[in-house]
């Protein structure tokens, strides 16, 4: 099925925007305005859906006209575009939206035709399923990945670069009781927040670098 | 605030109009494209691209709930999603460079496309046709596709090494750690703050 590579799924929703010429502040403008204040790091609603790796909301005005001799046509509605890529199956995805970043779901889709609220959670879904586009072609350079082994790897990937600087020359009986402290500070770690804007440090070297300073080092 | 851009990666939304019969050649393209696996070896190559798609919209197809007006088209549409790493204009010139036969055997289809090579006329075509982002979330935003791809040789490196060294006396342990570094040296790059570009 093209909207799957491996393990990792690509949903692609256009949600028809509500039309109203009534409303004070247009539901488009309303979206833009909305989405305009939503954090886009560890604090992003899409951080605690934890399995998205990557995604991005855009309101499509219209189509697009490219010049003559091509024929000019418009759009009757505005759509909100939603693209996401994320691990495992749509349906636990779209609950996982519903049930744990509602506000942000009810704050975008609300302005959107048909949306049936989030009080019926399978109603929310059955209605993302109804705007769904079937990808025609779809890449993921990394399939076979989850979001949290990514942060795990790339926490590692630091560390040990760290843990090679700082150990550079030592005896190997040193390197190696640092290398056991590492390794358990790297199973001990807590695990990173998706969306942060780094890997963090280990505690051995918050440890180490404690103890450098209490030395006046 | 760019909101294409997050951290390290950039958010393109594409949209073209085809002549809905042109459609199924694409169609037939990426079917060939998707079940070929050697074919994808450029898009791999180019190593920037974490995710990327394209959508085909028949015209009668766009999603239509309760009394929204039904769209009256003339055209398919194709959309386009990538999260690369880099510039735009770096992406385009790499795509345009390394990819010019596949880009044009996709969008030649799609009304009035120049063509990948030459750049110029190429870069106005999809400026014309992109949209920007309103919002773009990533969870690895300090991280490049590379840095993903090298983070997870290493984590199975050193992990195999953990594995492997316990219990060993230091000199042993020392040509396990030394093999180690030798093994991982390219893959430890640091990840950090992107540069700055358009």
């Amino acid at each position: 099925m093209a909207n799957q590579s491996g393990s990792v799924y690509g949903l692609t929703v256009l949600s028809p925007v509500l039309d109203d010429p009534e409303a004070e502040v247009s539901h488009n403008v309303a979206i833009r305005k909305y989405l305009s204040t939503l954090p886009r790091d560890e604090s992003s609603p899409f951080s605690k859906v934890s399995s998205t790796h990557m995604a991005r909301l855009v309101v499509m005005e219209d189509v697009v006209f490219v010049g003559h001799p091509a024929h000019e046509e418009h759009l009757k509605s505005q759509y909100l575009v939603f693209e996401s890529n994320f691990d495992g199956d749509l349906d636990t995805y779209l609950t996982r939206m519903a049930q744990e970043i509602p506000d942000a779901v009810e704050s975008v889709w609300s302005h959107c035709v048909g949306y049936p609220g989030l009080k019926n959670v399978r109603a929310f879904v059955a209605y993302i399923k109804r705007c769904q586009l079937t990808t025609t072609f779809y890449f993921a350079d990394v399939n076979n990945k989850t979001v949290q082994q990514t942060l795990r790897a790339l926490q590692i990937q630091s560390g040990l670069a760290r843990f090679i600087e700082l150990n550079q020359g030592k005896p190997p009986s040193e390197i190696q009781s640092a290398f056991a402290e590492f390794w358990n500070s790297v199973e001990t770690a807590s695990p990173l927040a998706p969306g942060a804007k780094g890997v963090g440090e280990l505690p051995c070297f918050a440890a180490g670098r404690a103890a450098g300073s209490e030395g006046g080092d | 605030m760019m909101t294409n851009i997050n951290g390290k990666a950039y958010a393109m939304t594409a949209i073209t109009p085809m002549k809905p019969w042109k459609t199924w050649i694409v169609r037939a393209f990426f079917f060939i494209l998707g079940h070929i696996k050697p074919l994808q070896k450029d898009l791999v190559n180019l190593s920037f691209i974490h995710f990327a798609r394209w959508v085909i919209i028949p015209r009668h197809r766009f999603p239509n709930l309760e009394n929204q007006p039904k769209e009256d088209l003339r055209y398919d549409y194709m959309l386009f999603f990538s999260n690369f790493n880099g510039t735009w204009n770096q992406y385009i010139d790499a795509f345009s460079a390394v990819l010019s036969r596949g880009l044009n055997l996709i969008w030649i289809w799609s009304e009035k496309f120049p063509g990948s090579v030459p750049v110029t006329p190429f870069k106005q075509y999809i400026a014309r046709c992109q949209f920007d982002t309103d919002y773009y979330y990533t969870a690895y935003p300090y991280a490049t596709t590379n840095d993903v791809k090298a983070a997870h040789r290493v984590e199975d490196a050193v992990t195999a090494f953990a594995a492997e060294s316990k219990n060993l006396p230091p000199d042993e342990f020392m040509r396990g750690y030394q093999r180690l570094l030798v093994a991982v040296q390219a893959d430890l790059g640091e990840t950090g703050e992107p540069p700055v570009g358009t």
